[in-house]
């Protein structure tokens, strides 16, 4: 059986500096490092499109986040919570969900139960009415003989009819249901006016389509990628660095790439230890991750990390780092001045 | 006069011309009159990838060597040899890099190219599963479920069936989910999985295949396909029903998959029966680079590639355009270190 197919990389292009292994004192000096060379690096002309900082998990980067905030540095990041996946984006997807479907049991459920007054069990008896009518009269639509729910459950029926019809563009029903969610979404979170603007994207995106099954078909498949109530710092518009996992870096490459948490037992993480092939996976993943960056590549690690699966300090940096030749991987110790 | 037709005839005479069948071999176009430099514009590698026309091959490559580039140039070469756009597939690992690499074909060459059928693996069973859902029991409307609705569905079943107790603990909605996903996309029995990741639910073996059971049940009678579906009933589709297999396998007659190293059984599997007719595969990937087996993705796929189709064509792309030497250097050395 083959195990791999053996590859030397090399380039046309120039020796380039050395990559650097930077030990942390702990994960606070590590970000405070990353910032101050991330702004050393913009002084010297590179944008911050072009910088990224990489780790293994999602949550490896909330230290560092919080510097990049008080430093002012905007960012985006990849990998974590997407826009498709936060409720209030979910709850717009379901209006159209059971207009395309009326048989999709698990939209009518959701936006049933936004409404005041309807609990679980009046949903299912809603919902066992719909699917019993679609069963006995397929042709009609769903929203006739409504008249003997409660009237707000009347008002859902109303909006769905008032939109039904193919003339009305998906971004027309998009805009006439955010006015018709607009109140229950106000009262579920308590952070609206930043999740606000998700809706507004997702009008946006509605525009783009001229049928409702092809708009949430995509939506469903290929997601866009972060929702603007996770996204910190200003305008998406402006310059931004990339904060993302090794995962979501896949195939694409950066000037200048740090990789933090370089840290045995975070990078392998010790879930990983006993299995070798999760243990190869781990390496495939710190060759993907070293591989996007063209000029400058910084790999950190903070030492005295307390890891609560195994119970021990993590001190050492990722195997697949330990021990490299130094003429190869400079070794660094972060000093203060 | 009279002799100079004479002599002409016997020379037509002495030279045969007999008809054969065409062995399939596409020169419409000559290559000489192609518009793109292929020779000078890749590297011999790249150059022998693109120029690569029937049969099977692998393209192993590496980060950084022109991947997409090699993949774009292909496109360009098949459509001005005369392969009809409609008739190449490329499959992709988002929908936005076939995207992007058909608008670069099409900037490239011209906007034929852009008429090449693209998408990720799920887009594309979405599409074909849209025109021919009947033939599997559903209505071409059908909904997606995402993860979050599918284990919401799973959860309301696991209540309804009254499978937790207090005197007994049943694994949770998300448990449930990925076993079931997972045993879907690595076609391996639940059981099996279930001895692995959970001993401790081992004797629950029966409900929790009941819940999945159902779970099937519930969703084709709801006219609902979640993510894995899309992959299952597109190859169902294509096993069970030789008409469409056969329709489909006419249309897309080369068929391109990019970061094969990531693709599952099922994937491999719908490529396979896509292809029967022709064999016309073209996969791109790096085996260094497989990093999604916790989605059900395997590197066996692009391991086991020449196995799958003997006669398969290896070409590596080691020629890096994108770091330095010294970046490159550390990348190498912990591939290296790599067990063999």
């Amino acid at each position: 059986m083959r195990h791999k197919y053996t590859k030397v990389l090399y380039t046309h292009k120039s020796e380039g500096s050395l990559p650097q292994l930077i030990i942390a004192e702990n994960e606070n000096s590590q970000s405070k490092f990353v910032v101050q060379k991330i702004l050393e690096l913009r002084e010297e002309g590179v944008p911050l499109e072009d910088i990224a900082v990489l780790f293994r998990s999602s949550f490896l980067s909330f230290d560092l986040e919080i510097e990049l905030a008080k430093a002012n540095i905007p960012f985006l990041k990849f990998g974590g919570f997407k826009f498709i996946e936060t409720a209030h984006v979910k709850d717009m997807i379901a209006y159209l969900r059971v207009l395309e479907n009326p048989r999709d049991v698990v939209a009518w459920n959701r936006i049933l139960l936004l409404i005041d007054g309807v609990g679980p069990r009046t949903a299912e008896k809603i919902i066992d009415d719909i699917l019993h009518r679609r069963a006995e009269r397929p042709s009609s639509p769903f929203w006739e003989q409504y008249n003997s729910y409660t009237a707000n459950v009347k008002e859902l029926f109303e909006v769905m009819k008032s939109i039904a019809s193919e003339k009305y563009p998906p971004a027309e029903k998009a805009s006439r249901i955010t006015t018709y969610y607009h109140p229950m979404f106000k009262k579920r979170y308590d952070d609206y006016t930043k999740r606000k603007k998700d809706l507004e994207m997702f009008e946006q995106i509605a525009a783009r389509y001229s049928d409702v099954g092809t708009l949430l078909a995509d939506l469903a498949l290929e997601p866009p990628n972060e929702s603007i109530a996770d996204v910190t710092p200003p305008g998406i518009d402006d310059e931004y660095l990339t904060l993302s996992t090794i995962h979501s870096a896949k195939g694409l490459e950066w000037n200048s790439v740090f990789l933090i948490y370089a840290l045995d037992g975070r990078f392998p993480t010790s879930r990983a230890v006993n299995d070798l092939d999760e243990m190869e996976e781990e390496r495939r993943l710190m060759y993907v991750a070293c591989t996007r960056a063209k000029e400058h590549l910084f790999i950190t690690y903070p030492i005295n990390v307390y890891d609560r699966e195994t119970g021990t300090i993590l001190t050492k940096p990722s195997r697949f780092l330990e021990g490299l030749d130094e003429k190869l991987l400079e070794p660094w110790v972060i000093g203060e001045e | 006069m009279v002799c100079s037709i004479y002599h002409t005839a016997t020379d037509l005479s002495m030279k045969k011309y007999t008809l054969k069948k065409p062995k399939g071999e596409l020169h419409l176009v000559s290559p000489a009159r192609f518009r793109i430099d292929y020779k000078n514009e890749l590297n011999p590698a790249q150059y022998a990838a693109v120029t690569s026309v029937n049969g099977p091959h692998l393209i192993v490559a590496g980060a950084g060597t022109g991947k997409t580039r090699t993949i774009v140039y292909r496109v360009a070469y098949l459509v001005e040899l005369g392969v009809k756009p409609e008739h190449i597939l490329l499959l992709t690992f988002t929908r936005k890099a076939s995207q992007e690499m058909l608008r670069r074909a099409a900037v490239l060459l011209d906007y034929r190219c852009e008429k090449v059928s693209g998408g990720t693996f799920h887009s594309f069973a979405n599409s074909t599963l849209r025109k021919h859902a009947n033939l599997l029991g559903y209505e071409r409307s059908f909904t997606i479920l995402d993860q979050g609705d599918a284990e919401d569905v799973v959860n309301l079943i696991r209540t309804r069936l009254k499978l937790d107790t207090r005197e007994r603990r049943f694994p949770k909605k998300e448990t449930l989910y990925d076993l079931y996903s997972r045993s879907i996309n690595t076609v391996t029995p639940v059981s099996n999985l279930l001895s692995i990741d959970y001993p401790h639910y081992r004797e629950l073996e029966e409900d929790i295949a009941k819940v999945h059971t159902v779970y099937d049940e519930y969703k084709k009678s709801h006219n609902l396909m979640d993510y894995d579906d899309l992959l299952v009933n597109l190859m169902r589709l294509l096993q069970q029903h030789e008409p469409v297999r056969a329709e489909l396998s006419n249309r897309y007659k080369y068929i391109m998959v990019d970061e094969f190293q990531d693709t599952n059984k099922l994937q491999a599997e719908i490529v396979r029966l896509l292809a029967y007719k022709h064999t016309n595969v073209m996969v791109v990937g790096d085996d260094s680079q497989s990093i999604y087996s916790f989605r059900g993705a395997t590197i066996r796929n692009i391991l086991d590639f020449p196995e799958q189709f003997p006669d398969c064509k290896i070409i590596t792309l080691e020629e890096n355009y994108r770091s330095t030497q010294a970046i490159l250097n550390v990348a190498n050395e912990i591939l290296k270190r790599a067990l063999d």
